[in-house]
């Protein structure tokens, strides 16, 4: 066992030890899980520090073994294996994964009831968003994003809100709206591509990012123009892929689901959500649309540039109309992913580096806003900001953090968001000049959406945190409302400081990605090209 | 061939084990012998052995489906102590009647000649007939029993028709000379072929043909619903597939247009109108059906592994059915009506039940790791490596309504709760049963090398 | 033996169905339209050997008249399966005596289940 797979499977074997302890040691759940939670941190750790920075353009820690090997007759062989390993893009997000997990673990502490389910399936869906990150076999990426997929429905559907079975289905039939059609496309791509040494086909997604592998007359081979229903197949093939990534994003119009479920979760859930799967879609459409299908990505830069500023926009305005503080929250994650699509769609060094930083950030960022709503919701079982007023005399050390925490999100230098939507901006900027994919309109529109986040997380600032202090509940809240607790404590101060210090010194993050990306965007981009000239689509879509 | 006279004796023993009234020796007698008729089964791989001047022939796929028969009626035989005793005191016959549809089964799976599937498919229905209508005094088991009667004769009707016409046009029953007869572009051979295939929807429960399905389904006794959804729906299949990828594989441009519509008949009306029941039963009836048409996807792929995918596809299919319809008996049993709101607060009660049944409707909605995703995925990949993209887009959509209304279930046993709800008391063969089945879900869910690879 | 056949092989039959639904048809028609009608009470009461009719005609009676006779026709037709194997007793030979026996044999056995049950008791 290497420690890429210590780290996925640790949860499960812990997993097994609450299953196996009978109800009467309830109280040791709680423990279980965050010991898992930090060992998993520990082994981050060891895998940052063992990371090859310099060559972090290839992969590192591979781990292969056969998994599912099946004759299937004239079609062949159907070779599917456990294959995992990490590079400069994956590696910064499983360090996160692990990060996030402690907090999450941690906020758990106000899971009352079933302890003994919640934590399973908290365990499990620890497991598997691991093993998204890590995952290079497409076969075994995809089980491991479904696998994450039901233990979220029935924490959610099961520990959240009021609507928590609407909320909950809502958010598994939307993304599971897109995974089974990307399954579609993942056939497709096993039909086209063909491991170069055994000739075999394959689900190696390092063979579905090589052009070469591709079998020549094969459904996606970026040779000829193959059509599916009329369709350019590779296009089609992008925009499947991608719109089962924009879910997760989430990306406008698609991103309904969102609010819906952060309003019903509990507190870790809504951070696991926030910090975690929303970059599993930022994750997916770097390495999967973009790696395999760079002409494509090329083709439809303009509008996926669109989509961000849309995102980005429409966000920062819902969000400055939400009552409801999580809400509010939730809508400034969609913003803010926005400047993730954005930096990608530039192709440009800065851009991607910005947007997988902005990832980053937003992470960390999203862990403690929706801890600290969660602080404020478990004393009074209310967060309407209309509610609340004059917190910071009353709560001084919560309202130090909730402002560390809004100024961070809205760009103040210093914080990590800064740099990342900086880079972001520079990428969309330069990219009009560099490559002429995006216009440099898209990049002052991106800073307006800085703009209204500053307004609306100043606003909710002013209304809730300053002033005389008032509360719809009177001198009961009052008493309830007490100040942060040492455990609050334990989570709301690393994360400041990690966003503080990825503020100052960005090097410990550009220094892990930063050869693989460079050498990811100039390759996707030169590769992209070279099959978009030839394969010569007709109407080009950009305006 | 062995397993299948042992499978007639032991129906024929256990027959006068209920006359002589040794009714506790029926079970242990039926488990032993189905064991043995298992492993005589298993003995035959590989020999490919003809029997009866070739009206039948034991090849590896008769092999394949009969064990897969034979274990999945064990499973049911597993469940059903105290079950019939409740119903009738003519326990025996009931045990003797579906021993007599399984060795129909396995005459359907192994047939050579068009004259064996039609005694194959006989003994299996009026088996049936029987079974279905056991609640004597029940008005919805004999309208049950009626309809499932009427509707299957005059499917047998169309079967027998067809089976002349294509005896008219090739001058042969014996499937390998119908295969080389040249006769394909006839009319008469055209004809026979289809109203072959309207015979044998009727059977599998394909749309149009799928009527019967929910009522027969919802006024016959849990366990007999059950077999009917697993052992009579795989015999059928395994017949249809053994019956076009052996004698009419070379015509198979004229009937693959026919049998795609048929194809998307079936999903939509399995799972649009599955989504609007309330009752558990009904469903599983009508989800039974939209399962019948991802498996004729896997038919149009004649040639390209269809029979390991269809092999594939039902025993998960079967796994996943024995689970859900298995905690449906109990549940309704143990609060009245198989209503969706009786599954409230399950998992509280029983949370066995509730992570079986949720393991089940997974399975069946093809949730990964478990057997029914790889079975969707294997079916959906032959069907793709054989051009019929459109039809799989489809299918998908149809997975994903599925998903709605399998889901139904899992947020009534989790979400929603129900104060009075006591546990429900599960007897040794329940639990034995659940848990083999929980453990093969998710076995074959990991390791699908494990059933993939055996055809 | 002609093996291959096509629809038009088929006429003579459809023919013959034809001419013997007219047959019946014309005949019907014929004797309803020539014969002399005389239609007085006597006449359309039914006829019960002389006796006065009494109650309906459509009167239930016991199952057990349908048992019996379901049962006799399942055994008759059995046994006709005898025939065939007498006529070719020789070509088969000791095998097929031994079929014959098996295939008695299970008869024996339904026959004997029937008669356990007490499907044949008319007093039970």
């Amino acid at each position: 066992m290497s420690w890429i797979s210590t780290i996925i499977f640790l949860p499960v074997v812990f997993l097994v030890i609450i299953l196996l302890l009978p109800s009467r040691f309830r109280e040791w759940y709680r423990y279980i899980t965050l010991g898992t939670a930090i060992l998993q941190a520990g082994i981050a750790c060891i895998i940052y520090l063992r990371f090859d920075q310099a060559g972090s353009d290839g992969f590192q820690f591979l781990e292969k073994v056969p998994w599912i090997h099946l004759s299937l007759g004239n079609l062949g062989r159907l070779e599917i294996d456990y294959f995992l390993g990490v590079d400069g893009l994956s590696a910064p997000l499983l360090i996160l994964s692990a990060v996030v997990m402690v907090a999450a673990a941690i906020s758990s502490w106000e899971i009352k009831e079933n302890m003994k389910g919640y934590f399973a399936l908290f365990l499990l869906m620890d497991a598997a968003i691991m093993g998204v990150f890590c995952a290079l076999d497409f076969f075994l990426f995809y089980v491991f994003y479904e696998l994450m997929l039901l233990p979220l429905y029935f924490l959610i559907g099961m520990w959240g809100g009021p609507r928590r079975e609407y909320a909950a289905l809502k958010f598994f039939l939307y993304t599971l709206f897109g995974s089974v059609f990307m399954l579609l496309v993942i056939v497709g791509l096993y039909f086209s591509v063909t491991d170069p040494v055994s000739g075999a086909y394959t689900f190696n997604m390092l063979h579905m990012m090589d052009a070469a592998n591709f079998v020549p007359g094969a459904v996606f081979s970026p040779e000829v123009v193959q059509t599916i229903l009329g369709v350019p197949a590779r296009l089609l093939g992008f925009a499947v892929i991608f719109i089962a990534f924009a879910i997760k994003v989430p990306v406008v119009p698609l991103h309904t689901w969102l609010p819906d479920a952060h309003v019903e979760a509990p507190t870790p859930i809504s951070i696991i959500l926030a910090g975690l799967l929303l970059k599993i879609g930022g994750y997916g459409i770097l390495r999967i649309c973009f790696g395999i299908f760079p002409d494509s990505a090329l083709y439809f830069s303009w509008f996926i540039g669109m989509l961000g500023v849309i995102s980005i926009l429409y966000g920062a305005l819902n969000a400055l109309a939400m009552k409801d503080l999580k809400k509010l929250i939730a809508y400034s994650s969609v913003s803010h992913m926005g400047f993730v699509l954005l930096g990608f769609a530039s192709f440009t060094t800065e851009g991607t580096s910005g947007a997988l930083l902005q990832m980053v950030s937003h992470g960390i960022l999203s862990t403690m806003l929706f801890f600290l709503v969660g602080v404020l919701y478990n004393r009074v079982h209310d967060r309407f900001i209309p509610n609340f007023r004059g917190l910071a005399s009353h709560m001084p050390h919560y309202t130090a953090f909730v402002m560390v925490a809004f100024f961070a999100s809205l760009g103040l230098p210093g914080f990590s968001a800064f740099i990342a939507e900086a880079f972001t901006l520079i990428g969309t900027f330069n990219s009009q000049s560099v490559n002429g994919l995006l216009p440099r309109w898209m990049a002052i529109a991106g800073s307006l959406g800085i703009l209204l986040s500053a307004a609306y997380f100043l606003w909710t600032l002013q209304r809730m945190f300053f002033g005389t202090t008032r509360f719809r509940g009177g001198e009961a809240w009052s008493k309830q409302l007490i100040d942060l607790r040492p455990h609050e404590w334990a989570v709301l101060l690393p994360m400041a400081l990690l966003t503080l210090m990825l503020g100052i010194f960005p090097s410990l993050f550009f220094d892990l990605s930063n050869s693989a990306l460079a050498n990811m965007v100039q390759e996707l981009f030169e590769t992209g090209k070279r099959h978009l000239d030839s394969l010569q689509y007709t109407n080009n879509l950009r305006f | 061939m062995t397993s299948l006279i042992i499978v007639s004796v032991l129906a024929v023993a256990v027959l006068y084990l209920g006359l002589f009234k040794y009714k506790t020796a029926l079970l242990p007698v039926s488990v032993t012998g189905l064991l043995a008729a298992a492993a005589m089964a298993a003995m035959d791989w590989d020999l490919e052995k003809m029997y009866f001047s070739e009206m039948m022939l034991f090849d590896n796929y008769a092999v394949a489906f009969s064990i897969l028969l034979i274990l999945t009626t064990l499973l049911i035989f597993g469940l059903s102590r105290n079950y019939f005793e409740k119903i009738s005191n003519n326990v025996a016959e009931y045990y003797a009647l579906m021993l007599f549809a399984l060795a129909g089964g396995v005459v359907m799976v192994s047939f050579h000649n068009l004259a064996m599937l039609f005694i194959g498919i006989e003994i299996l229905s009026i088996s049936l007939y029987v079974l279905a209508g056991i609640r004597r005094k029940d008005p919805a088991s004999n309208e049950a029993s009626l309809k499932y009667f009427l509707m299957g004769a005059f499917a047998t009707g169309f079967l027998l028709f067809g089976t002349a016409l294509i005896y008219g046009a090739t001058g042969s029953f014996n499937l390998a000379a119908i295969a080389s007869s040249g006769a394909f572009e006839s009319a008469l051979f055209r004809a026979g072929v289809l109203l072959m295939m309207v015979g044998l929807s009727f059977k599998v429960s394909v749309a149009p043909f799928h009527t019967w399905t929910p009522d027969v389904y919802e006024g016959s006794p849990g366990l007999i619903a059950m077999f009917m959804a697993t052992v009579v729906k795989t015999a059928g299949f395994a017949a249809f597939l053994r019956l076009f990828l052996m004698a009419f594989a070379e015509a198979s441009a004229f009937w693959a247009i026919t049998v795609a519509i048929l194809c998307i008949l079936t999903l939509f009306a399995g799972n649009i109108t599955a989504v609007f029941q309330d009752r558990f039963k009904r469903l599983l009836a009508w989800s039974s059906v939209s399962h019948a048409g991802y498996l004729l996807l896997a038919i149009l792929a004649v040639g390209f592994s269809a029979s390991s995918a269809v092999l594939v596809y039902t025993i998960a299919y079967s796994l996943a059915s024995v689970a859900a319809f298995g905690i449906m008996i109990l549940v309704s049993r143990a609060r009245g009506n198989d209503h969706l709101d009786s599954f409230n607060g399950l998992a509280r009660t029983n949370p066995f039940l509730a992570f079986t049944l949720t393991l089940a409707v997974c399975s069946l909605a093809g949730i990964p790791l478990t057997a029914g995703f790889f079975g969707k995925f294997y079916v959906f990949k032959v069907a793709l490596a054989q051009g019929y993209t459109w039809l799989v887009v489809l299918a998908v959509i149809n997975a994903m309504i599925g998903i709605y209304y399998y889901f139904k279930v899992i947020i009534a046993m989790y979400m929603k709760e129900n104060a009075n709800a006591v546990a429900i008391q599960l007897n040794p063969g329940f639990r034995l049963v659940l848990s083999i089945v929980v453990f093969l879900i998710f076995l074959f869910g990991i390791f699908p090398g494990l059933i993939a690879n055996i055809l | 033996m002609l093996l291959q056949s096509s629809a038009s092989s088929y006429l003579p039959i459809l023919i013959q169905g034809i001419m013997a639904l007219a047959f019946v048809g014309i005949t019907m028609v014929i004797t309803h339209l020539v014969g002399p009608k005389r239609r007085t009470i006597d006449k359309l009461t039914p006829f019960e050997s002389g006796i006065s009719s009494v109650g309906n005609a459509r009167s239930p009676f016991s199952i057990k008249y349908f048992l019996v006779a379901i049962l006799f026709v399942l055994f008759d037709v059995e046994v006709i399966f005898m025939y065939p194997w007498a006529v070719n007793f020789r070509e088969l030979g000791g095998k097929g005596m031994i079929e014959m026996f098996v295939f008695m044999g299970m008869l024996l056995l339904g026959f004997f289940y029937v008669i356990r049950k007490g499907a044949l008791d008319w007093e039970k």
